[in-house]
């Protein structure tokens, strides 16, 4: 057991150690959770120790915690370095183990002793093993006043809560091994220095555990003197030694029975300055002449001088008076998600595809009504509040819901700004494919989108830290944790019953327990609330729960399937009525669909669509191209009603006026008196290329502008004279908007993407390889001889070219694999491990484990070559 | 997934009607859903605020509602609506209005933060006193109305139970000797009473003098009848006599030439808005008598000072008559928080249907200008348009083919112009009745009309309400008020009492083509097709042309 402070060579010293002493898989595991540890690929396990070391990785990494892993990590940062599990334990459950006097870690056995007679002990029932423990609880609760009443009333914890610790503290430690915040064995738990700076106090930042400094850190700058007073007047025999003094007054303030004896001697208020800092923060203000109390523990040390007007509650002295425990609360479970309503699931189901049914036609809606150039694009990228708001009235929801739908049609790539010089959104090339995919297909579309999507429409309308308004489409709409938040709270729905819709407040809660660190947590809430929203607008849940088709999107498999036989069928039919309104029972289908949305205006949406026809839709129909025997012909043929007369009456109505005044567009025209001279010019050949047309039998109308005509008219012998134009009409007929091709926003996720594991396999590969070159530990080269000895680690090895061909040799014979030192051609040199398959003209060619592919190698290049010890590969 | 009823997402239902459970679900949508149109295959309800508080105002909770939109819903129901249904049903009757023996009125809350925060609205702060405890707060008596109305405005209805004073007793009973009531009347009227005070529906031609009667008859007391005009006053007081146990000195008229206050009075809402000197000094015709119930006929004509007098009302029972709730003016929500909610509402072809009222025939028929007329018109000013084209020559050819097609049927001739009025009356040689005419005059022309004396009569629109000519079977609508759909509805009410040989009545509307004269009439007749009359269109060409087919023969 001693072995644990000593240098054992199976215990490892660094992080590095650790990890080469780890498995493959463990390392995938590490690199799976960390991927930002990827990113480049590391040489080798010391490069990636020292990378997992940085600040930016180490809070990435913390952030990315629970709840309760965070207080084990957090009570280890408290907690001497190393630190052996049981003292780890005490930390969080705050039962005072026996021997508890001095540092824990310098007597294994005898801690572990103690753990194991507090395990049979107990927190609440004192046995024999855990006697001083058990008695010593009353006792301060006596002596300690009011401090130690509220510690204690604090919640020492129930042995229920303390054996749900226990049960869970292995589990959360492996977490924390798996991470690379926390390496070495059981007994010598050390956090990775990084953690331990970000989450141990410093005199600028209170720990999270509301712990200060300790002693020994406190009493860092003090003057000996001083130290001597504190000493002496804490009644402890005086030395002359600050560090031994130090000591002293750490001994006294962790041993429970003489700290309850000092505290029973201190003035009642002392205990009230006491419980105020007792849980965080520690640090209090005073003046320069302190109150009668705060000096009593200021001579004794139970509060330390921090700056010239701060004092601060020594660490020891905290943990004595909260009984050991780190932590005020624990939460060693997560809070399970509570369902609110257990819907039948037949019922979620219809209610996420009706749901479904309406996104999918809101969408079209929103996108259609933008089919001949959207609103502008604001110059600094985004939709104007205005625009927004009228969107909003056009689709009947509120800002906030146009804006999710404007949103989610961006990130499916159906619309985007058409580039032109005064940029409009429209509809993309893709809106037209989507339109015309089955709705299921389009709402797969839609809900994939979705689901990866870091664009939030939630912050839309609220203020960036510049005080610029966002704005939907806009810039700086990406929040990096959305993907994640929206994929665990579909989860955390997904593990409730079926049809189970969960109870907000408590899957915040378990979300917050899942992810605790104060920067993001706030965001994390937001985010889950849109979430739910968004999920129940979309239909992934129907009334608050996981539908079908959420499942599936979840599990990463094709919704659409599961929607279909859910949608209505489309009709193929409407029903026509006198007060020239049509139904359609039903969605209908898309082409007698677009021709109906033309004929006439829709009244109102849903399941069915209402129709009303009135002159004005009837001439946008005979404008389009239709007769009105057509129309007729359309109405009879898929209305399952008698076409009624008053709407006969309005067609033909409508189309008896159609068409009477004729509108052209011409650039110029001939006027001539003599009809017989315009029909002249029409039939002269070199006229063709004016464009002319007659309208009556004196006019003469051109395509090509007055000058041109008049110049063609010359050059076929006329002579023409031009007439002061009165401006022509020019009527184009618009045409329907498209972006030029554009592809969805890319979702900008929270650090490098979690690899594969093909890829997180092949990188451990290399990195164990090239860890093997810069670690190996080699055969003495065969034929060398003492004199060259062997190359201190991290140095090329030197061999001459006859035992390096030899050595080469061999190892392509046996498929051994060698460590050699090369110089290239830039004169560069590195070390490489190579399996060699063969040597020759001066080459060797071999499989390079440090590079993961086959290379050649020029003999003449390589400095020197030595044999792998065995176990290395 | 296969029920009648589509749920639109505007929150309109569509029924089905030739589906088998159709009646089922109408049943079970009626007391919050408004009909909003009916015609042939699909009838529209419009779920609204106010339709939802009158079903919690008549006991339905929002659980009923829903369940009744999910169960009979061919598509699944948006969830955004169900929530909005709760939500809404559920502003209902946080607030109460009751009697409370010490502080007199008070307005009680379940909910403390909407008391709050309607009490922090400076419209409520003039309405009401003293706060009584967290929850009350007093009103002053005089503002009931005005409370209620303002409540609704900002979204939280009061429930009002408060109560109505027994007024003046009077003894009414039916004189039910050879009739009765019709079922749909006595539903209506005990609609009415069991809900306090409130809006009937009916529509013209379905008697709603007799629910008037009826409530009376409940009511035993000294009643109120506000009309439209004297005319209508006189035909109230008669048929009072003839169906209740009142008699003739029981009932007093209140109108420009007689001022008598009976135990019943009828009077005009014309003498009751007349201004003198910038006040109503008839208004106080409401405090002259304890009245127990006041009845106001056409209670979509209802003027404004007249709601604000009824504000001051709240504490008598009030009934509502109307063939239609369509306001031009759209204060139907006054109708709602001051008369009452709708207690009782039939759709036109189900009376029809039950055989209550004729069915009728409706007919547009178009006119072509001629060319003269046509270039006038278009350069007529914008303001004479419409009377131009309203008042074409051509009109008057095709009413005389019209009238002479109908000869032998008793023929009203309804329109708006005077001049036109006056021209046709010469024409077809049938008297004139018009605004200047006397009031004994008309009486006299009306009797003549009733006895088949006279058979075709030209009216303008003095006759547009509450003029019973149960003989009348044709009606020919030469101009109207524009587009007013009410006085469409009006007006072919002319025709619709049920016909003692049973034969279907004859509306004719007759219409310039191409004109806004058109334009008018397809806004004018949106109610009626709404209502299910699906209107025939015919050319004024072809009935000229089989005019003359028919005098050659």
């Amino acid at each position: 057991m001693p072995e644990a402070s000593t240098t054992g060579s199976a215990a490892p010293r660094s992080l590095a150690e650790a990890l080469r002493a780890r498995d493959d898989a463990a390392l995938v595991a590490l690199l799976r959770a960390r991927p930002d540890l990827l990113n480049p690929v590391p040489g080798d396990l010391t490069q990636l120790a020292t990378r997992a070391g940085t600040r930016a990785s180490v809070v990435r990494a913390l952030d990315h915690l629970d709840r309760f892993a965070l207080q084990t990590a957090e009570a280890l940062a408290v907690a001497p370095d190393p630190c052996d599990v049981t003292t780890l334990e005490t930390l969080l459950t705050g039962t005072r183990p026996a021997p508890a006097v001095g540092p824990a870690d310098s007597t294994g056995a005898g801690a572990k002793a103690g753990a194991g007679a507090e395990r049979t002990g107990g927190a609440a029932a004192p046995g024999d093993g855990a006697g001083p423990a058990g008695g010593e609880g009353p006792a301060r609760g006596e002596g300690e006043g009011p401090a130690g009443g509220e510690a204690a009333g604090e919640g020492a914890f129930g042995s229920e809560l303390v054996a749900e610790v226990r049960r869970a503290l292995p589990g959360a430690l492996a977490t924390l091994r798996d991470q690379a915040v926390v390496w070495g064995d059981d007994r010598t738990l050390r956090l990775v220095r990084t953690a331990r700076e970000l989450l141990a106090p410093s005199p600028s930042r209170p720990s999270p555990t509301g712990l200060g400094p300790t002693v020994a850190e406190a009493t860092a700058g003090m003057s000996p003197t001083r130290i001597q007073e504190i000493v002496a007047a804490a009644g402890l025999p005086a030395t002359h030694d600050p560090v031994s003094a130090v000591a002293a007054l750490t001994g006294l303030f962790t041993d429970p029975d003489r700290m309850s004896a000092l505290l029973a001697q201190a003035p009642p208020e002392a205990h009230h300055v006491l419980a105020r800092l007792v849980w965080g923060p520690p640090y209090g203000e005073v003046t320069p002449e302190p109150t009668a109390p705060v000096r009593w523990l200021r001579d004794r040390g139970l509060l330390l001088p921090a700056s010239a007007r701060t004092l601060v509650l020594p660490r020891e002295v905290a943990l004595h008076l909260r009984g050991g425990r780190a932590h005020r609360r624990i939460e060693p479970l997560a809070p399970p998600v509570v369902a609110a309503h257990t819907h039948r699931p037949e019922q979620v189901d219809a209610n996420s595809a009706g749901q479904a049914l309406a996104a999918v036609a809101t969408v079209e809606e929103l996108v259609g009504s933008w089919d001949q150039g959207g609103p502008p694009v604001l110059r600094a990228g985004g939709l104007s509040v205005r625009d927004l708001k009228r969107t909003a009235v056009a689709l009947d929801v509120a800002e906030p819901v146009a804006a999710f739908w404007i949103e989610l049609a961006y990130a499916a790539g159906l619309l985007a700004s058409d580039g032109e010089a005064d940029e409009r959104y429209a509809p993309t090339p893709a809106y037209d494919d989507w339109v015309e995919a089955p709705p299921a297909q389009r709402w797969a579309r839609l809900a994939t989108a979705w689901l990866p999507a870091t664009r939030t429409s939630g912050v839309v309308g609220e203020q960036d830290a510049k005080g610029r308004t966002l704005s939907a489409l806009g810039p700086d709409l990406d929040r990096s944790a959305a993907p994640e938040v929206r994929r665990r709270v579909l989860e955390l729905l997904a593990e409730l019953p079926p049809g189970g819709a969960a109870e907000t407040g408590s899957l915040l809660e378990r979300l917050a327990w899942e992810r605790p660190l104060r920067g993001t947590s706030e965001l994390r809430a937001r985010l889950a609330r849109w979430t739910l929203a968004e999920a129940e607008l979309l239909g992934v849940t129907g009334r608050g729960a996981l539908a079908g088709v959420g499942r599936a999107l979840l599990a990463g498999t094709d919704p659409a399937p599961l929607l279909a036989p859910l949608l209505p069928e489309p009709v193929d039919h409407v029903l026509l009525q006198a007060d020239l309104t049509a139904v359609a029972p039903g969605p209908l289908r898309r082409p007698l669909a677009e021709t109906l949305a033309v004929l006439a205006d829709v009244e109102s949406k849903g399941g069915a669509t209402v129709y009303r026809f009135t002159p004005a839709s009837v001439r946008r129909a005979l404008d389009a191209g239709q007769a009105a025997s057509d129309l007729h012909d359309f109405l009879a043929a898929h209305s399952i009603t008698p076409v009624p007369q008053p709407l006969s009456y309005l067609i033909d109505d409508v189309a008896r006026r159609h068409g009477h005044l004729r509108v052209g567009a011409a650039s110029s025209y001939v006027r001539c008196d003599d009809d017989s001279v315009l029909g002249e010019i029409l039939a002269d050949k070199r006229s063709a290329g004016l464009g002319l047309r007659r309208l009556a039998p004196t006019v003469l109308a051109a395509t090509v502008e007055p000058p041109a005509l008049l110049d063609g008219l010359r050059a076929m012998g006329y002579a023409p004279a031009a007439e002061s134009h009165t401006g022509d009409v020019l009527i184009t007929r618009a045409g329907a908007r498209r972006t030029p091709q554009r592809t969805p926003p890319v979702p900008v996720p929270e650090g490098p993407p979690v690899p594969d594991t093909t890829l997180l396999a092949a990188a451990v590969r290399a990195i164990r390889a090239g860890d093997v070159a810069a670690t190996a530990v080699r055969r003495e080269p065969a034929a060398a001889g003492a004199a060259a000895g062997a190359p201190a680690p991290g140095e090329l090895p030197r061999t001459s070219a006859a035992e390096t061909l030899a050595t080469v040799q061999a190892a392509a014979l046996t498929g051994s694999a060698v460590w050699i030192g090369y110089v290239n051609a830039e004169g560069a040199a590195s070390q490489r491990v190579i399996a060699p398959v063969r040597v020759e003209g001066g080459f060797v060619t071999g499989y390079d484990h440090t590079a993961d592919e086959v290379r050649t190698y020029a003999l003449h290049r390589i400095t020197g070559v030595a044999e792998l010890a065995e176990d290395h590969l | 997934m296969n029920g009648p009823l589509i749920v639109q997402s505007d929150k309109t239902l569509l029924l089905e009607v030739d589906h088998e459970l159709a009646d089922a679900a109408r049943r079970a949508i009626a007391p919050f859903a408004e009909l909003e149109r009916a015609p042939e295959h699909i009838h529209t309800y419009r779920v609204t605020p106010l339709g939802l508080w009158n079903a919690r105002a008549a006991g339905h909770d929002a659980e009923q509602v829903v369940d009744a939109l999910v169960e009979y819903s061919r598509y699944p129901v948006p969830h955004a609506l169900l929530v909005d249904v709760a939500e809404t049903m559920a502003r209902y009757g946080r607030l109460t209005l009751s009697k409370h023996p010490v502080h007199g009125l008070v307005l009680t809350t379940t909910d403390r933060p909407v008391l709050e925060e309607i009490l922090r609205s400076k419209r409520i702060t003039p309405l009401v006193g003293a706060r009584i405890d967290a929850d009350t707060v007093a009103v002053h008596p005089s503002e009931r109305g005005q409370i209620k109305q303002t409540l609704l405005k900002l979204g939280w209805p009061a429930e009002d139970l408060a109560g109505y004073v027994d007024g003046e007793a009077h003894p009414i009973d039916l004189a039910e000797d050879g009739w009765s009531l019709r079922p749909y009347q006595r539903q209506a009227v005990e609609g009415f009473w069991h809900g306090g005070s409130g809006v009937v529906v009916l529509p013209c031609g379905a008697g709603k003098t007799l629910v008037g009667a009826g409530a009376m008859a409940q009511a035993k007391a000294t009643t109120l009848i506000l009309v439209t005009n004297t005319v209508s006053a006189r035909q109230w007081k008669h048929e009072l006599v003839r169906r209740t146990s009142l008699t003739e000195d029981e009932i007093g008229e209140y109108s420009g030439t007689r001022k008598e206050i009976r135990p019943v009075t009828i009077a005009t809402y014309q003498v009751l808005t007349t201004k003198r000197k910038g006040i109503y000094p008839h208004l106080e015709l409401f405090d002259s008598r304890d009245w127990g119930l006041i009845v106001y006929d056409e209670v979509h004509l209802l003027p404004a000072p007249v709601f604000k007098f009824t504000a001051d009302l709240q504490a008598r029972r009030r009934l509502g008559l109307t063939a239609t709730l369509v306001r031009e003016d759209g204060r139907e929500s006054d109708v709602f928080s001051l008369i009452g909610p709708k207690r009782f509402d039939a759709p036109w072809k189900e009376i029809e249907a039950q055989g209550y009222i004729a069915p009728a025939d409706c007919v547009e028929v178009r006119v072509n200008l001629t060319e003269s007329e046509r270039l006038a018109y278009a350069t007529a000013e914008t303001e004479e348009k419409y009377r131009f084209c309203a008042t074409t020559a051509t009109k008057r050819k095709v009413t005389e083919a019209l009238v002479r097609r109908h000869k032998g049927e008793q023929t009203l001739v309804i329109g708006q112009y005077i001049d036109q009025l006056d021209e046709l009356g010469a024409h077809l040689d049938a008297p004139v009745i018009k605004g200047e005419t006397s009031n004994a005059q008309r009486e006299k022309l009306f009797d003549a009309f009733r006895q088949g004396e006279i058979s075709v009569l030209v009216v303008s629109k003095v006759a547009n309400f509450s003029i019973d000519l149960p003989e009348a079977t044709v009606a020919i609508q030469v101009s109207g008020t524009f587009g007013s759909r009410q006085e469409e509805a009006q007006r072919l009410g002319r025709v619709l009492r049920p016909k003692a040989d049973g034969h279907e009545a004859r509306f004719y509307s007759v219409v310039a083509r191409d004109t806004i004269d058109q334009d008018f009439a397809a806004h004018r007749q949106r109610f009626l097709a709404e209502q299910g009359y699906a209107y025939r269109i015919m050319d004024a060409d072809e009935l000229l042309a089989g005019e003359g087919d028919r005098s050659d023969g």
